[in-house]
């Protein structure tokens, strides 16, 4: 059986540090004022800020990258094929392709990509990313690949390792073996905007 | 006298022009940053001013290809100068899709690995048959002896094609799930009443000015019965909007409310209530035969259509584009990122949005000018070309006759 990738993130372990937007940003050589993982606090109307009046408090941590969608509207609209499911079930970008229409920004529904409006700049002056990791230059569009570099090699994605909190999971969805399948059996999880119908391979433990 | 401002005018279109080919050149060595779209706003004032070209483009040739198929004479004379138009507004509405790519370098790509999935890709091939069919009509036109069943059947072909461009530009928006106020049954039909309106009250301004330019006489009674028309597609057209409004509105369901109060009380309240107030207007000058009769009121009448529908492609992009469905904290990063900090601070104060905001810059603003500008003038020259009588020399003559 082909591969479908996914992940696992537990929301009763992020203690929303931000680590793996940065582990991210550093392995993907991610240019300033671009993310392709960030994290959300869902509660008050800013960062950090919990939901509620003391001592009545609620607040929860949101890491939010590319969902790598199922039945992914991103790659519906592309006008060229630059974005494309690929056989083991991630959704990614041909950098080279891409003309720059940003339809596919308008179209994902996470607002999970993200376009290299300037020549991308990187302090410090050079470039952070490993090795294997595809170049995009200017104007063109950008999002998480599931550490496409890294997990191709044998290995996982760069947010999944950093985690100090071992809230991330990674695996083969279609696998009943693997961890990832395992959690998902055991607890109950939730994935972001069910009602779009985009069966997003991210999920949530609550 | 006349052809002094004929020639003033090309200069001035001209100058504009080439302003916004500058704009354009400066936009390609800096890249997209120096527009005012950023990652939640991802689309402008380019893609506003496409979707409201096509419409003028399609408005015009409905009505007038119309008036071969179903045998309407008295529609006839609006038929040259209505294709024209839609020739170079198409032309228009492509120029602003090639400015708003970050790689215009690539455009090819859309011809050399094109993917049949996506809605762009339906209005790259539509738009194509479009213009070789507008082009071919507009020939067909011009020859003398082109026999009317000949022409009535490129006419036929050419009114499913142009109600076509704007549905298939209407369903790039339309079939977007992730856009609650894009994602709409109503979006088509609602885009190609606003195409009629907008098309036809352009086509009216159009004939006026050829009728004052003495290029191209108009009767008088062709302004009164397409006042009549056009009145009945602003009816149509608010109904629609009427109608999508109270579906959202009824059920008052918590998200989409969030876009809704956009138009009705929020950022884009001036644009909602604006195009409903310049579709109001007109209206009720053109529901009396008295007022229709006045070309210069028809005339009015006409540019408010314009500007109101122009204002309701604003309000139709950005009321999906300004919030992101994941309401939470932080929101989504931005983009742009200047070094070293005093630029930061100086141009981009926020790196992060938790909701959108746009505003175009002045290269958005000269290139928009500039694509407008060039239309102008093409549309000028054609129309010497074309529809003025006889050769330019005798054409003056007509002119200064009419002068003096
Ligand atoms: S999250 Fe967005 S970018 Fe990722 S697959 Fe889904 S629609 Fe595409
Ligand atoms: S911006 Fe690039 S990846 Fe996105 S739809 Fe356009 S061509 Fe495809």
């Amino acid at each position: 059986m082909a591969k479908k990738y996914g992940m696992v993130i537990d929301l009763k372990r992020c203690i929303g540090c931000h680590t793996c937007a940065i582990a991210c940003k550093l392995e993907n050589n991610v240019p300033m004022g671009l993310f392709w993982n960030r994290v959300l606090t869902r509660g008050g109307p800013g960062l950090d800020i919990p939901e509620g009046s003391y001592p009545y408090l609620k607040r929860e941590y949101l890491p939010v990258a590319c969902q790598h969608c199922e039945n992914a509207p991103c790659v519906k609209v592309c006008p060229v094929g630059a974005t494309y499911k690929d056989p083991d079930g991630r959704v990614l970008i041909n950098y080279d392709r891409c003309i720059g229409c940003r339809y596919c920004m308008t179209a994902c529904p996470y607002n999970a990509r993200v376009f290299n409006w300037q020549e991308p700049l990187r302090i410090p002056g050079h470039s952070y990313g490993s090795q294997g990791v595809p170049d995009r230059k200017r104007g063109v569009v950008e999002k998480c690949s599931f550490c496409q570099q890294l997990v191709d090699a044998g290995g996982e994605p760069f947010c999944v390792t950093c985690c100090p909190a071992r809230a991330r999971k990674f695996g083969d969805l279609n696998d009943p073996e693997s961890e990832v399948s395992r959690l998902l059996r055991e607890r109950p999880a939730e994935r972001l905007l069910e009602d779009r119908g985009t069966r997003p391979q991210v999920y949530y433990l609550r | 006298m006349r052809d002094k401002g004929y020639y003033l005018w090309l200069g001035i279109l001209s100058v504009l022009s080439v302003l916004g080919l500058g704009a354009w050149i400066y936009q390609v060595t800096h890249g997209l940053v120096v527009t005012g779209m950023r990652n939640i706003v991802t689309w402008g004032l380019y893609i506003t001013a496409f979707m409201f070209l096509v419409g003028l483009s399609a408005g015009g040739i409905i009505v007038s290809s119309s008036a071969t198929v179903f045998n309407l004479p008295q529609f006839k004379p609006a038929a040259r100068p209505a294709v024209l138009l839609s020739v170079v507004s198409i032309l228009m509405a492509t120029l602003f899709i090639f400015v708003d790519l970050g790689r215009p370098d690539r455009i090819l790509n859309l011809l050399t690995s094109p993917k049949l999935n996506s809605p762009l890709i339906w209005d790259v091939i539509i738009i194509t048959l479009y213009l070789t069919l507008s082009l071919y009509y507009l020939y067909l036109m011009g020859q003398p002896e082109t026999g009317e069943g000949r022409l009535r059947v490129v006419a036929a072909l050419a009114l499913p094609t142009a109600i076509l461009v704007h549905s298939v530009t209407a369903w790039i928006f339309g079939l977007q799930i992730a856009r609650p106020t894009w994602h709409s049954a109503l979006l088509a039909p609602l885009f190609v009443v606003s195409a009629l309106d907008s098309g036809l009250a352009l086509l009216l301004l159009v004939l006026l000015g050829l009728d004052r330019s003495g290029w191209y006489r108009v009767d008088k009674s062709l302004f009164s019965t397409l006042g009549g028309v056009l009145a009945v597609l602003i009816a149509v057209d608010v109904f629609f909007v009427f109608s999508e409004v109270l579906t959202a509105l009824y059920p008052a369901e918590e998200r989409l409310m969030r876009y809704v109060n956009l138009l009705l009380k929020g950022s884009l309240a001036p644009y909602f209530w604006g195009e409903i107030l310049l579709a109001v207007i007109p209206f009720l000058l053109l529901v009396f035969r008295s007022n229709r009769e006045k070309p210069g009121l028809v005339g009015l009448a006409a540019s408010l259509v314009v500007i109101g529908v122009f204002l309701k492609r604003i309000w139709l992009l950005f009321s999906a584009l300004l919030i992101p469905l994941l309401p939470y904290a932080p929101g989504v990063p931005l983009g742009s990122y200047l070094w070293p900090p005093f630029e930061f601070t100086r141009y981009y104060p926020v790196a992060w949005g938790l909701t959108g905001k746009y505003t175009p810059t002045w290269v958005e603003i000269g290139i928009f000018i500039g694509i407008f500008a060039f239309g102008g003038l093409l549309f000028m020259v054609l129309a010497r070309a074309i529809l003025a009588p006889g050769t330019p020399k005798e054409s003056q003559g007509v002119s200064c006759g009419l002068t003096s």
